[in-house]
């Protein structure tokens, strides 16, 4: 009887070693993975055992072909690139907090049981145990507003670190080897290109093409990143305050063309030799500018229904 | 010469020079008026009240400089603003606006014209709305002539995309920021015509003025450097331009630093640093210039070179190490977001949440501009026709004003001068050459090739082989050698000058009754934009009774005067940023945070009360001795500009300051969307924002169904409950409500408990008393 009374403080230590025993097994775990865990349903059990010292940072994701989440495929290389700076991190830090990494169709019992309807997700599980123990046991989750960039996620990640993850964006060769040879490329035609670059035509062209697709609203489809054209295959967003790419292209051609009519009727027309020719064009461009800019005017009734004014239209 | 219309001979020349500048003066004025009285309709719609938010401050601001003077004004320290912290208002603001008004105020006192001091706030964003038109008229007859000038200072004045910061009532720093801007503009430009000290210093005063007015003085900062790199750059480097930059620059930093707000940051800071850079390379090529004026060797002169580059290198290496090393502040946050646009929202979402920091679509441009912007184009291209000094100034005001203008909608302000004046010139020219009486000689070979077309398309092929425009020999004569024209005539302006003209008077009325057309079209568009859009004073609201007339919503007012008569002088009110301004102003509060957004930490602390749910809300409500809360509700009456809808903004700031407390998608339904209804996240229905906009709104319907008209959804017949709070005040509409804080229970009871209690309900055993924790 009396050893029965005992035997709690024999499964205390018991208790202990199991814990042991599970961090090492995940720290075998993630030494085999490439410093991410691949986790199925019974390694997410272990991973986040209820009395845990350590975090785990999990990534839900579904990257097989048939679950078509580009998304899932977008930030993987992410993941994966924080994951491998956490690994040059003294062993004694790094086995407190492990990286992880569940696919839906190796584990979709976990998906059902944490009630995840989509992918990815990064969840954090802080430890419920030792000095790093945090009162709150549901797990934090990672929002993607700032992209799926590795430099956000790292920084968002190193908040439940034992030390900041110290994750280096790596070195664009890239560009900066399109850089550098488009640099020496330039330098080398100077000589060439250069007639073209001393005439102003040259720069009023950059000019004119510029201030026509800032004014045709490109930064705002660039910063929106609104799409080309809408779902259903219109063209033009419904809604003063909104507009796709497609519109840009449209505006910056009216204007384009409405500013041109007005160049040819000061620049070229008096110029002519012939007064019949000279009679036609200016009937001409007269016509094109009174018909784009009617034309302007409609498409602006599209988007401002309020607008109490039309031309020919 | 042959004339398309007569034109009388018996006038002397001075008669017709004295008239045109009768009529000019006459137009001008004519001018002046338009642009004054397009921006009174908000005073005759409404009254004579201050607009919108920003302007509050200022008006409050200014009445402490009429009362008490400029020292008084200097040292102020209002411990009413951002309690419990408090504001140096004197060291934080830029002081130009006050300071003019204080001056006309004292200006009209002094010849016993007791004006109050509102209605010199109200009328100087129309009054200085003239002035931007004469400084319009002058910088654009710099440009090309007076009647350019006259075109350019007539949109101007009625251009909604500058009525839209300047009505009647927006008494704000953009209100004479523009006048000073172009005004500088027009003065740099005239220095560097005349390489003139005078003027350059001239440039320096307005600048430090401008300095004193506005923050967006270092865009003149920033274009004054820039043309002046341009011009060297394409080597059109001058003792005008030496002077007249030295001058400016000296002067201009010298007297801006004087600014306390503004203080070191002239040498200090990235944004600045451009202008101290082209001083130097304008000191070394001067020198270079200078040196070489006086040898001859030729191995002086490579040395020369050699150095000179050598220190121009020197100097940037320098310039990178001292930003390197911190000794020059970088690109300060607001200024960076232009370039990097994801910026802002990433690290400053107050920036990003401003509405009027959002990007511009392309209906914005057309309302504010309607024809000008396509007159623009043209305008820049004539200026490359010419290319002086004073028009590459335009072409790059131009590209960058446009860039700006993309990015965020406020910045529409700066563009629209320079829209004005390339218009202007545009049109201008067009009218210049079909107004015209002479006509040109018809050339004898012309005439008899004038039926067919082969010498045309053989003339076509010379002129056009350049661009190889090979399908031009059998199109449409008219339409195909219009390209070839156009090679020819930007050729060919170098060579003998073509003959120039126009023949007939048809084509002379059809071009006339045309551009008169699309100005009178222009006229009823900023009418219509200015009268519909852009003259409410959001305090009031107005809409429109089923007969027609107008009904005024005054439920901002109602609320703010309750809150004066009816609150003791110290109370505390919290409400979110937009309405701080208005708090102190109106209701003359104490107030958490206000649109001076200088603290995040703060802003997110309001932010984090009104995401939270009551419990954790209430111990950050005492501890900053909140005595009431403010939000605004649209729901009832349908006003989208509401608390609701800006609530994502209070919780996106208060996660970026506690990341593990307030977490955006929290508030979002599983399906990702953003729902007051029945179906909406826990996080949102706890949160007291909802709580305080929804509290006893479906009582209002009886039994039936409540819905929200703003997001057109339907409210739970059971609304939210308040322990921590208690309804003090709603107004008429329902906009403005505002919410008492509970003094701690005397029993010492929470306050839940003690709500339950009175309520008559059994004090539930079985869950234990929520303890406070406190806040971090």
């Amino acid at each position: 009887m009396k050893l029965l009374g005992f035997l709690p403080f024999f499964a205390l230590p018991l208790a202990f070693a199991a814990t042991k025993d599970i961090k090492s097994q995940l720290v075998s775990l993630a030494a085999t993975g490439n410093c991410v865990i691949r986790l199925d349903a019974s390694a997410f059990d272990l991973l986040t055992a209820p009395n845990r010292d350590w975090s785990a940072s999990i990534h839900f994701t579904a990257l097989d072909k048939r679950r078509r989440c580009a998304p899932c495929k977008e930030f993987d290389p992410a993941w994966n690139s924080v994951a491998k700076a956490w690994a040059t991190v003294p062993a004694e830090q790094r086995d407190n907090h492990f990286f992880a990494t569940l696919d839906f169709d190796e584990a979709p019992t976990v998906f059902q049981k944490l009630n995840l309807a989509s992918a990815p997700v990064v969840w954090v599980y802080g430890p419920t145990e030792g000095p790093r123990a945090s009162a709150r046991n549901v797990p934090s989750k990672y929002d993607f507003s700032n992209g799926f960039e590795a430099e956000p996620l790292a920084q968002h990640l190193s908040n439940h670190t034992p030390i900041p993850i110290p994750y280096k964006a790596p070195i664009d060769w890239a560009r900066w080897i399109t850089f550098i040879s488009g640099l020496l490329g330039f330098a080398l035609t100077l000589r060439f290109i250069a007639p073209v670059l001393q005439s102003r035509w040259t720069w009023a062209a950059i000019t004119i093409v510029t201030s026509l697709t800032m004014t045709g609203g490109f930064m705002f489809t660039r910063i929106r990143g609104s799409p080309y054209t809408g779902a259903d295959g219109s063209w033009i967003a419904g809604g003063y305050q909104n507009q796709f790419g497609q519109e840009v292209q449209v505006v910056a051609l009216i204007y384009g063309t409405l500013a041109f009519s007005v160049v040819m009727l000061t620049m070229i027309v008096p110029y002519q030799t012939s007064p019949a020719r000279q009679r036609l064009q200016v009937y001409l461009w007269s016509g094109v500018l009174m018909l784009i800019y009617s034309v302007l005017v409609t498409l602006f009734r599209v988007k401002n229904r309020g607008y109490p004014f039309k031309l020919l239209l | 010469m042959s004339t398309a219309y007569p034109l009388p001979t018996n006038i002397s020349p001075t008669t017709v020079a004295n008239t045109a500048s009768l009529l000019r003066i006459v137009a001008f004025g004519l001018i002046s008026g338009a642009a004054i009285a397009s921006r009174l309709f908000a005073v005759i719609n409404f009254e004579s009240i201050i607009h919108e938010f920003d302007p509050w401050f200022n008006y409050r601001a200014t009445r402490v400089l009429a009362a008490k003077g400029f020292y008084e004004f200097w040292n102020w320290f209002d411990p009413t603003a951002w309690y419990p912290l408090g504001r140096v208002v004197g060291g934080t603001v830029y002081p130009g606006l006050m300071a003019t008004s204080g001056v006309i105020y004292n200006f009209l006192h002094y010849f016993n014209l007791p004006v109050d001091i509102r209605n010199i706030c109200v009328l100087l964003a129309p009054g200085f709305s003239a002035l931007t038109a004469w400084a319009t008229y002058m910088f654009t007859a710099e440009m090309k002539d007076p009647s350019a000038g006259l075109l350019a200072a007539a949109f101007i004045g009625i251009v909604p995309g500058y009525i839209s910061r300047s009505v009647a009532g927006s008494y704000d720093n953009e209100a004479i920021a523009i006048f000073l801007l172009m005004f500088t503009f027009y003065l740099w430009i005239k220095a560097l015509k005349l390489g003139s000290a005078l003027f350059g210093t001239l440039a320096a005063v307005f600048y430090f003025y401008m300095v004193a007015a506005w923050g967006g003085y270092a865009f003149i900062t920033n274009m004054i450097p820039v043309h002046a790199l341009v011009l060297l750059l394409m080597g059109r480097f001058s003792g005008r331009l030496y002077v007249a930059y030295c001058s400016w620059y000296a002067i201009g930093t010298l007297s801006s630093m004087q600014v306390p707000f503004v203080g070191f940051q002239p040498v200090r800071t990235s944004e600045h640093m451009g202008a101290l850079g082209v001083f130097g390379l304008l000191q070394i090529v001067a020198f270079a210039s200078l040196v070489r004026s006086h040898v001859s060797s030729k191995q002086f002169q490579n040395l020369l070179a050699i150095s000179v580059v050598t220190m121009g290198v020197l100097g940037a290496g320098a310039f990178v190490v001292m930003t390197y090393k911190g000794w020059i502040a970088p690109w300060t946050g607001r200024f960076y977001s232009l370039w990097d646009t994801g910026y802002a929202k990433k690290y400053i979402p107050i920036i990003a949440s401003v509405s009027e920091h959002q990007p511009t679509a392309w209906p914005s441009f057309f309302m504010d501009l309607q024809l000008l912007i396509f007159l623009f184009p043209a305008g820049v291209i004539m200026c490359f026709r010419e290319l002086r000094d004073e028009h590459v100034f335009v072409i790059i005001y131009a590209v960058v004003a446009s860039y700006f203008a993309g990015v965020m909608v406020r910045l529409m302000l700066t563009l629209t001068p320079v829209v004005c004046v390339s218009a202007a010139v545009a049109l201008s020219t067009l009218l210049d050459t079909y107004v015209e009486a002479k006509e040109p000689d018809v050339p004898e070979e012309r005439m008899e090739a004038n039926g067919s077309s082969a010498p045309d398309g053989k003339k076509t092929k010379k002129a056009g082989g350049a661009v190889g425009s090979q399908a031009s020999t059998t199109a449409v004569a008219a339409a195909s050698s219009a390209i070839s024209d156009f090679v020819s005539a930007t050729r060919s302006s170098a060579s003998t000058p073509r003959q120039k003209g126009i023949w007939g008077a048809d084509t002379r009325l059809v071009i006339l009754l045309n551009a008169i057309g699309m100005l009178v079209f222009f006229v009823f568009h900023c009418t219509w934009v200015t009268s519909n859009a852009y003259s409410s004073p959001s305090v009031v609201l107005a809409s429109t009774n089923p007969d027609g007339s107008q009904h005024i919503i005054d439920d901002y007012r109602e609320a703010y005067y309750w809150l004066r008569m009816n609150t003791p002088q110290d109370a505390v009110v919290m409400s979110w940023w937009d309405y701080g301004y208005q708090i102190a102003g109106m209701a003359d509060r104490v107030t958490l945070v206000d649109n001076n957004t200088w603290n995040n930490t703060h802003i997110a602390t309001v932010g984090k009360a009104m995401s939270s749910p009551e419990e954790v809300a209430y111990p950050i409500l005492r501890k900053h001795d909140v005595d009431y809360v403010l939000v605004i509700f649209g729901g009832l009456l349908g006003y989208s500009g509401d608390d609701i809808n800006k609530f994502l903004w209070m919780v996106r700031i208060a996660q970026g300051v506690w990341p593990d407390e307030i977490q955006e998608p929290n508030y979002f339904t599983p399906q990702g969307e953003y729902r007051v209804d029945d179906r909406a996240s826990e996080a949102m229905k706890t949160s007291l924002m909802y709580k305080m906009s929804y509290y006893r709104f479906s009582e209002l319907y009886g039994g039936g169904n409540a819905v929200d008209r703003v997001r057109n959804q339907q409210i739970p017949k059971v609304g939210p409950t308040l322990d921590y709070l208690e309804e003090a005040f709603t107004t008429e509409n329902w906009i403005v409500r505002i919410y008492k804080v509970r003094k701690e229970d005397t029993l010492g009871r929470d306050l839940k408990t003690a709500n339950a209690f009175a309520q008559g309900k059994k004090k539930k055993r079985s869950k234990p008393v929520s303890r406070r924790r406190a806040i971090v």
